[in-house]
């Protein structure tokens, strides 16, 4: 039966690709009069609209399986081979692209210039995750997103970091996420796609450099289970805001908690938040003096934050292609080319844009990222803002819970729990 | 546990076997994809020592076909082995990655499939500690991300925002600028057809033009530009000085016949000029750049002058290159203002006392090495070849108030040689040389009057003109004689030693090139036979200047080969300066005056 489902599964494949071999090309080929024949082109066309519905339909398929298994079904085998389809599918058949990760670019590009026309599988792929978080959890991030089952195929030796470094890597992610918005909003780049350590093994094209730094992540990702994910990932900052609301989040016990503490270590994420008895509550007085404090230090925090980011506008504003071009116009140093003049100058002369114009586009990015600057960097001292407050609200908890923001519903801790739903207890021998 | 409740069920012993596969296999793989890199990296298929033997080989009997074939052969199959190289490279990546995901995959499921351990841990710390860390370090975490982040924002801060909108400002008034020269050019004619109305204008406006034309013959180079020397390579640029009694012995060791040595506040690779008892240069580095005048007699600096705080100015130099600098086009001067340029596209004029009369930014020069055309006074024009990158022209500034009188854009391609002005035969031309052709402007309008493509490359050397015919070379392309006119035509051209600094001079009969390496040739002007050829020690940047019938050159370590402008090589003096040299030297009465690597010397005695 298996073996008659791989067949299916492989036959389906290959017959989409060849479907993809007679996508339209946008631009026809030149004919040649000597009898040149044309060599097949290396590039893949780019998706069909029949192609790019199926992936939908594929996508909504995977979440709603994964969800099935992680909250229905308990079941880390189930998950472990939605991660291997993920991987093959989203990660090598897709190349990866478009990603839900990378998909917030486009939305956010989407929204500040109306320019820009959004296809509806982006849309797609940014909310309907989104939405199967608000209702199962990270369901996405267990086994349907390409670059977090990457690392959990990896993740063979995990092993736990202190709880209070994972907090404060966890502000990483909403940083990047800050960054990321911003250059999509200024129209720079898509840094995440750019900087994605994955992509290059979906495409089997990675530059040295980058093909070095997903190897990092990778070899990290054997005994740091998924470092991507927990201290980088901008769209995994925002599912873990949604997660915290979810409905039907899987829990560790399918029935009562006999507080064994056998799940304890459990997950590789150090997702799992232990009991916190009242014995361990601060003192009245002085949780009070910190919450009041804390009040006053957000609305400072957000300013020096703001301060900050609008005075580093500059550097933000140097990865923007126009203001490097200006730059180097205005410098004259040529992308520090000796030898011929630079492309990007060749392409600028080529265009027939006058310097003026370049000038006047590249003050005008500096100026709307002088003011990104100051709403990143209040962004920024929000989150640290806020994450001082959660650290310092007591919260009462008798059983072992995944913690809803960052659980990733991988379902490892399941396998853990002795309880049956039954609220029988099994014994192993 | 409730492993029971799986639904996938896991062979362990086939997942075992099969992750022994996957290990031995992507091992195996990994090991060949190393030798095979090794191997790829240690040869270069263009250059095996087995081709180049038979390539020798081949120079040596050029016409052996069978020869030609085994090389084209062993060629084919150097490169082939080379590219299939690469492919198992690639192909060894892709079996590597597959390899090593059946591996992971399967020690995943053996691993899964192992019974938990019901062990239970130490418990950790109590909530409140974990939370107190947390929030030390979070605080450290933002303390520590603002003061990097503020340390780096103060440490790069350009004022990006507003030298954009001021180099906007800047190309917008020269755009302008331009515009309304253009418009200007092109209102005059439909002024004149207007008034075409009557014959008798048309007679008035012809004879005006005439007269005009004769009074231009006549008045280039000027009896007062003749009796100085007022730009870079004598007046107009020709490479020819008018002075006499040049002395022909020296030494900068002994200080015989050196009258006054001065040093040059700061460097640059421009020449001297003189005007009367003034002598002018300029020097730069990546923040200053000045004008400096002293009295040819006494070697006194009267003056210097800032060519600062000009609008349009880049708040950075370009990056040039050492051997070009931020200064290394020659001022020029018409008696009554001297004018200078720098790499930054700063033009300014200053009275004769150093007084600026005004300053204007052409914009920045887009020019790798650096921009080096030196500057010219035509009548009432500034003259200014303006080849970079992004742009290439020809313009003509109002001495007096630095504005546009005429600009035409050309569509050449960078150029470090500088405009010749020379009379011809019914009036006064601009001959500008660029990659890949030489062009003629009329100096009073700007329109071109001729253009022939001739060269190639990185142009250095200006032109020399003699009995219209028009000398160009470059070194990697040719020596080319080009007789002038509107149809102009290639009279001869020569490959064998050519140039890539110094400027050929010309007679009627002869013409001297010097080369960077050394050699000097003496060609027949009108033939291009080489009539003599000398190969001295030390190379030429600087150009020879022919005054009173001999050649003056000027070698690298500063030593000074006189010889006579004829066609056999007749040495008048090789007298030294004792310091390295590459401008070229300026000429009044009786003396020579040479801006060494550090110091002014004048000559004489």
């Amino acid at each position: 039966m298996k073996r008659k489902l791989a067949i299916v599964f492989l036959l389906i494949i290959i017959s989409l690709q060849i479907y993809n071999a007679f996508a339209i090309q946008r631009f026809p080929k030149p004919e040649f009069e000597s009898g040149h024949t044309q060599p097949p082109t290396i590039t893949p066309d780019p998706r069909s609209n029949a192609l790019a519905i199926l992936d939908v339909f594929v996508l909504v398929a995977a979440l709603s399986i994964v969800s099935w298994l992680v909250v229905k079904k308990r079941s880390r085998k189930g998950v472990f081979w939605m991660s291997i389809f993920a991987v093959l599918y989203f990660g090598f058949f897709r190349e990866g692209c478009v990603c839900s990760v990378g998909s917030l670019q486009n939305i956010t590009l989407a929204l500040f210039n109306p320019e820009y026309s959004i296809p509806i599988t982006v849309i797609a792929f940014f909310i309907l995750p989104i939405i199967y978080t608000l209702f199962f959890g990270r369901t996405f991030c267990a086994g349907v997103c390409p670059l977090g089952t990457l690392q959990d195929i990896f993740a063979l030796r995990p092993m736990p970091i202190k709880s209070w470094l994972e907090k404060v890597l966890g502000i990483i992610p909403f940083i990047y996420l800050g960054l990321a918005v911003l250059y999509a909003a200024t129209s720079t780049d898509f840094v995440i796609c750019r900087y994605d350590p994955f992509i290059g093994f979906f495409r089997l094209d990675a530059s040295f450099m980058m093909f070095m730094i997903g190897g990092i992540f990778l070899l990290i990702g054997v005994f740091i289970a998924r470092p991507y994910c927990r201290f980088l990932c901008p769209y995994g900052a925002l599912l873990n805001l949604v997660s915290r609301f979810s409905k039907k989040h899987i829990t560790i016990t399918p029935a009562e908690c006999i507080q064994c503490r056998l799940c304890e270590d459990s997950c590789p994420f150090g997702a799992i938040d232990k009991p916190v008895l009242l014995k361990e509550k601060e003192e009245r007085p002085i949780a009070v003096r910190r919450f009041v404090m804390l009040s006053i230090i957000i609305p400072l925090l957000i300013l020096v934050g703001g301060f900050t980011g609008a005075q580093f506008h500059e550097n933000l504003a140097s990865v923007n292609s126009k203001v490097r071009l200006a730059n180097e116009l205005l410098n004259n140093t040529n992308y520090g080319e000796t030898e011929q003049e630079a492309f990007e100058i060749t392409a600028f002369n080529a265009a027939g844009q006058s310097k003026e114009e370049l000038y006047n586009e590249a003050a005008s990015i500096i100026r709307q990222f002088y003011y990104g600057g100051w709403i990143l960097g209040g962004f920024i001292g929000l989150v640290f803002g806020l994450t001082l407050v959660s650290l310092s609200v007591f919260k009462y908890r008798e059983d072992y819970t995944p913690n809803k923001g960052t659980c990733l519903s991988c379902a490892r801790c399941v396998d853990y729990c002795p309880v049956l739903p039954e609220n029988k207890v099994i014994i192993q021998k | 546990m409730n492993n029971n409740k799986q639904i996938f069920k896991v062979n362990i012993q086939l997942w075992k076997g099969i992750a022994i596969v996957a290990a031995a296999f992507s091992f195996i793989i990994c090991f060949l994809i190393i030798a095979n890199y090794l191997q790829i990296n240690r040869l270069d298929p263009v250059n095996t020592e087995i081709i180049n033997t038979l390539v020798e080989r081949l120079s040596q009997n050029p016409n052996d076909e069978a020869l030609k074939e085994e090389i084209r052969e062993l060629d084919l199959l150097a490169r082939k082995a080379y590219f299939t190289n690469q492919w198992q490279i690639r192909t060894g990546g892709y079996l590597l990655l597959i390899g090593v995901i059946i591996f992971l995959i399967a020690i995943q499921l053996i691993n899964s499939a192992k019974k938990i351990s019901p062990e239970v841990g130490e418990k950790d710390d109590n909530n409140l500690f974990l939370q107190k860390t947390a929030r030390k370090w979070v605080s450290f975490g933002g303390i520590g991300l603002i003061i990097i982040a503020l340390f780096f924002a103060f440490l790069t801060h350009n004022r990006l925002g507003e030298t954009f909108t001021e180099a906007a400002f800047a190309e917008n008034a020269l755009n302008k600028e331009a515009t309304s020269d253009e418009t200007g050019s092109i209102q005059t004619p439909v002024e004149t057809s207007v008034n075409e109305t009557g014959q008798t204008d048309i007679e008035e406006s012809t004879e005006q033009t005439t007269k005009t034309i004769k009074s231009s013959i006549a008045d280039y180079p000027t009896a007062e530009m003749k009796e100085n020397f007022p730009s870079f390579r004598g007046p107009g640029g020709n490479g020819i000085a008018y002075q006499k009694n040049i002395p022909v012995n020296w030494d900068g060791a002994t200080r015989e016949n050196i009258l006054w040595k001065a040093t040059v506040p700061l460097h640059g690779y421009n020449s001297p000029v003189i005007w009367g008892n003034k002598l002018f240069l300029s020097g730069a580095n990546g923040s200053q750049r000045q004008v400096y005048c002293y009295d040819r007699n006494t070697g006194k600096l009267l003056w210097t002058a800032n060519a600062d705080n000009i609008t349009g100015s880049p708040a950075n130099a370009p990056k040039v290159t050492n051997d070009t600098g931020h200064s290394a086009p020659t001022v020029t001067t018409d008696g009554k203002k001297v004018f200078a340029i720098f790499s930054t596209g700063d033009v300014i004029a200053f009275d004769m006392n150093g007084k600026r009369v005004w300053a204007k930014n052409l914009g920045v020069p887009q020019n790798h090495y650096g921009y080096s055309s030196s500057l010219y006074v035509f009548k009432d024009k500034l003259i200014i070849q303006y080849d970079h990158r992004t742009e290439s022209k020809v313009m003509a500034l109002s001495v007096e108030s630095g504005d546009i009188v005429w600009s035409t854009n050309r569509n050449g391609k960078i150029s470090w040689a500088s405009p010749v002005i020379v009379k011809t035969f019914d009036r006064v031309e601009i001959l500008l040389l660029t990659d890949p052709f030489l062009a003629s402007y009329d100096a009073n309008t700007g329109e071109e009057l001729w253009k022939i493509d001739c060269l190639y490359g990185e142009i250095g050397p200006s032109v020399a003109y003699a009995d219209g015919i028009v000398y160009v070379t470059n070194e990697y392309a040719s020596l080319v004689a080009i007789k002038i006119g509107d149809n102009p035509e290639k009279l001869w051209e020569t490959y064998d030693y050519l140039s890539d600094v110094p400027s050929p001079v010309a007679t009627d009969k002869y013409l001297f090139l010097a080369t960077s390496y050394g050699v000097v040739v003496c060609h027949d002007a009108k033939t291009g036979d080489v009539l003599w050829e000398k190969e001295f020690n030390n190379g030429f940047y600087s150009s020879p200047i022919l005054v009173e019938g001999k050649i003056y050159l000027l070698d690298k370590q500063g030593i000074m080969h006189i010889f006579k402008a004829d066609k056999e090589y007749i040495s008048l003096g090789e007298p030294k300066l004792g310091e390295k040299a590459v401008s070229t030297p300026a000429f009044a009465n009786g003396r020579v005056y040479i801006r060494a690597d550090k110091n002014l010397y004048c000559i004489g005695k």
